[in-house]
């Protein structure tokens, strides 16, 4: 009765549990401590051969009873992931590396919630996907709560420990009603209830609640308010991560339940989602217009970003082929890309400056103008400037809206097109700064050089941006990919 | 699953959650059976020093106590522990069946949990000073 396990399946998540493992001895015995960090990368980097040989490979994997999968859909975003933690690595480098303390278990709790979100890509039923989140969530709370003497930070870590908890028991207690109603775990069992049973109103409770919990752990409106405090308070490398990565953890498990679970039950997912969608867009595009700080506008935008990605799924129910479902793969995926960018341009120039309001950037295309580039190419992708990546993630998400056709979907649509134009007033405000602007006097610069990590991670960036933007076949294909069974 | 789904109506549902309210009744019940028959039979001296809050039988402090962080440090080690012990009985029990690959794995999971231990060691967080 030996459960034969697939290990070539496995293989990401093994790396990564040991890298971890030797991470926090080696961070024990070692000196000198970027030791720790570039163990972190390597074993990053070694979790993404496997995910190479599985995709060239392309069979389905199906492990536990079925309970966890290894297909194309998985194996699209632990790419992502592992990618996103490899850039988060290079970004933090330096920034932990000058703190005062603690740069080993950083890193160790940075893989650890790494390592969930592989888990979550996999994940098929909801005790895996809970505990998926979880691994995600717990190590993020100590890493938001990282500058232990910043009375910012710990309100970050507080704030963030305390909604997590009120998402996770929502959540759990809406999939506690979900497995009472239907009886069943996994996700294809749930819909196999669907199929067949016409389910009860007590069904549509467990689905808001459940989904109510994700809208916590994705920051969309109104569940978004401690967003901006936790992403301003927070280390700004931690704060990329969260925003980006901890973000795409959420929607993966929420795109995930809706799609193999929830489908059937149309009525009761669709109307919260299109909600949330609407709602997040104008709120967080409304609140970043007002922001003097550039992380809180980022918060905002992140938020204004999810509403965006919400809008394909709150349609797909409408839409007979694959093409919403793809959408919201393709905007996470170039979504997770231009704002880790931006994030990372926002912590060179904190490096020079010291300051992350908006005021600082003055004359920055004068003093520094590659990192000005770079930065405007950041804030034009989120924009949806044509030409830049993040032009063909707003490009499907409107596709999938006017696609579907019914009334609702358009007026989401609309509302969409609206906040893109709202949107486009808040990033452009930053690039006047940068560009129009004579360099303030009073805001004190030292010369210290960009480290090389920081310009590589910002580097690899700006060219994905560039790249995906006039040739958008690539991503288009990996959402493509990520539908088709293998 | 189905058969379970088909077995496990929603009625069913509910007619299990009524057992629970009938045991949250019962536990409120006998509380205030218990407390009740106490005031009824009990004389009544009030004394000032009976007021006093119990505090392991010295004098309690006035206002905010502050109690040590060290014991959440070692309630955290417990912990770690007793979720070990929680995978380990099941284990235990099927352990015949498994294996060799039940023991290999078992090892690994214990690793991995004692590894959290010789952190807190090397920290010296297991010091009490």
């Amino acid at each position: 009765m030996n459960p034969t396990i697939d290990y070539h399946a496995l293989a990401p998540e093994i790396v990564l549990t040991v890298t971890v493992a030797v991470c926090l001895l080696v961070d024990l015995v070692a000196r000198r401590s970027e030791l720790v960090p570039r163990l972190a990368s390597l074993g990053v980097l070694g979790a993404i051969v496997p995910v190479i040989t599985l995709s060239v490979d392309g069979a389905n994997r199906t492990m536990f009873g079925g309970t966890y999968e290894v297909d194309n859909y998985a194996l699209v975003f632990k790419g992502l992931f592992l990618i996103v933690a490899y850039l988060t690595i290079l970004v933090s480098f330096h920034y932990i590396g000058e703190g005062d303390y603690y740069r080993g278990e950083f890193y160790v709790l940075l893989l650890t919630s790494v390592l969930g979100m592989t888990v979550m890509a996999s994940a098929r039923d909801l005790v895996t996907i809970f505990v998926a989140l979880e691994t995600i969530t717990i190590p993020t709370f100590a890493l938001a709560a990282w500058r232990k003497h910043d009375t910012k930070s710990n309100e970050a870590g507080l704030k963030y420990f305390l909604i997590g908890v009120i998402s996770t028991a929502v959540m759990l207690y809406g999939m506690s009603v979900v497995y009472g109603v239907s009886g069943a775990n996994k996700l294809v069992g749930i819909r196999e209830y669907l199929v067949d049973t016409n389910e009860p109103a007590l069904f549509a409770v467990g689905v808001f609640l459940t989904l109510v919990g994700f809208a916590f752990k994705v920051s969309a409106v109104p569940f978004h308010f401690w967003a901006p405090d936790t992403y301003e308070g927070a280390p700004t490398p931690v704060t990329a991560f969260l925003s980006v990565a901890s973000k795409a953890g959420g929607f993966v498990a929420l795109i995930t339940i809706v799609n193999i679970a929830f489908f059937p039950s149309k009525g009761s997912w669709q109307p919260v989602i299109f909600v949330l969608a609407a709602a997040s867009m104008t709120l967080g595009n409304l609140a970043a217009l007002r922001q003097t700080n550039i992380v809180r506008m980022l918060a905002y935008s992140s938020v204004a970003q999810g509403g965006f990605m919400l809008v394909p799924l709150a349609v797909a129910a409408d839409v007979s082929s694959n093409s919403a479902w793809e959408g919201v793969v393709v905007y996470l995926l170039i979504y997770a890309g231009m704002n880790l960018g931006a994030f990372a341009a926002v912590i060179a120039v904190a490096r020079r400056t010291g300051s992350a309001e908006i005021s600082s950037y003055a004359g920055l295309g004068r003093t520094d103008p590659a990192l000005a580039v770079m930065m405007t190419i950041f804030l034009f992708s989120l924009a949806g400037i044509p030409f830049l990546a993040g032009w063909f993630a707003k490009l499907v998400m409107f596709r999938a809206a006017f696609d579907s056709g019914t009334t609702g979907a358009v007026i989401l649509g609309v509302v969409a097109a609206i906040n893109a134009v709202i949107a486009f007033f808040y990033y452009a405000g930053v690039g006047r700064q940068m560009w129009f602007r004579e360099p303030d006097p009073a805001v004190e610069r030292t010369a210290v050089p960009t480290p090389l990590t920081l310009n590589a991670a910002m580097l690899i960036v700006t060219v994905g941006v560039l790249a995906l933007g006039v040739y958008p076949q690539a991503i288009a294909r990996l959402g493509e990919l990520a539908f088709t069974p293998g | 699953m189905l058969q379970r789904a088909e077995i496990l109506g929603v009625r069913d549902f509910y007619r299990d959650y009524f057992a629970v309210a009938v045991l949250i009744g019962a536990a409120l019940l006998m509380v205030g059976a218990m407390l009740g028959a106490g005031r009824l039979i009990r004389p009544v001296r009030p004394q000032a020093e009976k007021y006093v809050t119990y505090e392991a039988g010295s004098d309690p402090v006035a206002g905010w106590g502050q109690s040590n962080a060290r014991y959440y440090i070692y309630a955290l080690l417990f912990l770690i522990f007793d979720v070990e012990a929680v995978f380990i009985f099941p284990w235990a029990v099927g352990l015949e069946g498994l294996g060799t690959f039940g023991v290999v794995e078992m090892t690994v999971f214990i690793v991995l949990l004692a590894l959290g231990l010789v952190y807190a060691w090397r920290k010296g967080v297991l010091r009490w000073a």
